[in-house]
């Protein structure tokens, strides 16, 4: 009796900590029917980062314009001309993804609105999404660490492969629940 | 580590309470040569029955497993309790207590810190045949309840891709919790009133109040939250308190019931000598009857010296 009480006090030890513990938005991709799709075309999400950055353009006739964050002085001896421009820092999210039927993608901690960049391999218009919403902290169990939740309080965007977007799920959080739903332009062919 | 000295003193106090058990059976004395044994009566189990009146009386006990636990880990309580005994078979029972607890974890560096008052009702179930025996094995069931504030910090959070960083600390978050309890214990009489027992708790948390920001890490009363359910322990200083009974109400008289060894036949055959040497007109004789008469009388009060001996000390 007292081993099977030592048995049962000093078993396994396991927790609650959630397996899927990211915190992303979550993206659900729509036809203009609201008939859940798999885009056909190659995606790739930018965000802009606070703060700018100096970007170098260099022009030569008859040769293709060339934009670099850093200076070349070797185009410049080649006969570039040299122009320089402050833009707002960003960084790829998600690069190149294809036949999407839902994104995750992460948001910010500590900014009000977050700026995502739709780029299409497609179509050579981009999309802007912006994401207002309010973050707080969430511990589930100290041993499991700090998470920041989101709650969405508004959502815009352009209409160059979207037809509109509407918030699923305003609780951001790991339950893994449509955020955003995307609907795209046209519908999907039924027969 | 912490949680592994908890298990080393629950599996201390297992190994100290079978010692006292074990020390608390009584070996039958022998006999002296020469010394016959007492007779014993038949008593019918009706007659038992009719001793165990319904109301036994109050127990009050202490916890002393919750300061210790408190002492070598982040978690422990103050705890008391006041017990009904009713036919030394049903125990309803209020256990009011304070726990507290103060810890960081080691690796995400989250404090989080509660001190605040519970409470549990409930009640025993004595499993033992003999309802007239001190020690007590038992099963029982508790609904607990606390309200109590936490605090929790968390240090600094950075932003991984935007950049930027923040701590985030919340102190006095209201929270109520309610769990069930299901029971196992052991207590032995010690020295008169005084019984020391154990008990194994299954825990099972029902309801807490939701906190968006953080979910209670412990719970007064219950223990960490990690599972859905956890195990608990008390080692318990037990008083019984015959408060509001007639003396006579304490205890049944416990009368072991055997076989009437040769011991009569002895006494009939020395009645037979005495009768047949009282024919022959000796006073020795008359003198041996009534010492007899007295020793039956002796013995008789013997028992039922025995049983009111029982009865005061109970």
């Amino acid at each position: 009796m007292m081993a099977m009480a030592l048995m049962v006090l000093t078993g396994c030890y396991s927790n609650n900590c959630p397996l899927e513990n990211t915190v992303t938005c979550n993206f659900g991709c729509y036809d203009a029917e609201g008939n859940a799709i798999s885009y056909g075309d190659t995606i790739t999400i930018t965000t802009l980062m606070p703060g700018y950055k100096t970007v170098y353009t260099y022009r030569k006739l008859g040769n293709m314009t060339v934009t670099k964050d850093e200076q070349d002085t070797a185009l410049i001896n080649q006969g570039y001309t040299e122009t320089t421009s402050q833009q707002r820092k960003d960084t790829i999210l998600i690069n190149q993804k294809y036949g999407a039927s839902n994104i995750k993608v992460p948001m910010s901690y500590f900014n009000e609105e977050d700026t995502l960049i739709f780029s299409y391999k497609m179509i050579s218009l981009k999309d802007t999404i912006k994401i207002r919403h309010s973050s707080f902290p969430h511990v589930e169990l100290p041993e499991c660490g700090a998470h920041r939740f989101h709650t969405l309080l508004g959502v815009t965007a352009t209409d160059a492969a979207f037809d509109h977007v509407e918030i699923g799920n305003p609780n951001v959080n790991y339950d893994g629940a449509i955020n955003i739903k995307i609907y795209f332009n046209g519908v999907v062919e039924t027969e | 580590m912490r949680h592994s000295y908890k298990h080393i003193i629950t599996a201390v106090c297992f190994i100290a309470s079978t010692w006292v058990s074990m020390a608390q059976e009584q070996q039958p004395q022998p006999l002296m040569p020469g010394e016959k044994p007492k007779p014993t009566k038949y008593v019918a189990v009706e007659e038992e029955k009719q001793h165990l009146v319904f109301f036994q009386g109050f127990t009050l006990s202490g916890d002393v497993y919750g300061p210790v636990a408190y002492m070598v880990s982040d978690y422990g309580t103050m705890e008391g309790a006041l017990r009904l005994n009713l036919k030394n078979t049903y125990f309803p029972i209020v256990e009011v207590g304070y726990g507290k607890c103060s810890k960081e974890d080691f690796n995400t560096k989250i404090k989080y810190k509660v001190n605040a008052p519970y409470a549990r009702v409930g009640i025993d179930f004595n499993m033992l045949k003999d309802k007239f025996q001190s020690n007590r094995l038992y099963l029982g069931a508790r609904y607990g309840f606390s309200a109590f504030k936490y605090d929790i910090s968390v240090p600094s959070m950075t932003d991984p891709i935007w950049g930027g960083s923040g701590s985030f600390s919340m102190t006095d978050n209201k929270c109520t919790s309610h769990w069930l309890e299901a029971v196992f214990g052991v207590e032995v009489r010690i020295f008169k009133n005084f019984h020391m027992g154990w008990s194994v708790r299954y825990k099972r948390e029902l309801t807490s109040t939701k906190n968006e920001f953080a979910k209670p890490n412990c719970i007064p009363g219950y223990g960490y939250t990690t599972n859905t359910t956890c195990w608990g322990a008390t080692y318990n200083l037990i008083f019984d308190l015959n408060w509001g009974m007639k003396k006579s109400h304490k205890r049944g008289i416990n009368i072991e019931i055997r076989d009437i060894p040769q011991q009569t036949d002895d006494k009939a055959t020395e009645k037979e000598d005495s009768q047949k040497e009282n024919e022959n007109g000796t006073e020795a004789t008359g003198n041996d009857e009534t010492d007899s008469s007295d020793n039956g009388a002796d013995n008789e009060d013997g028992d039922t010296d025995d049983g009111d001996e029982e009865g005061t000390e109970e």
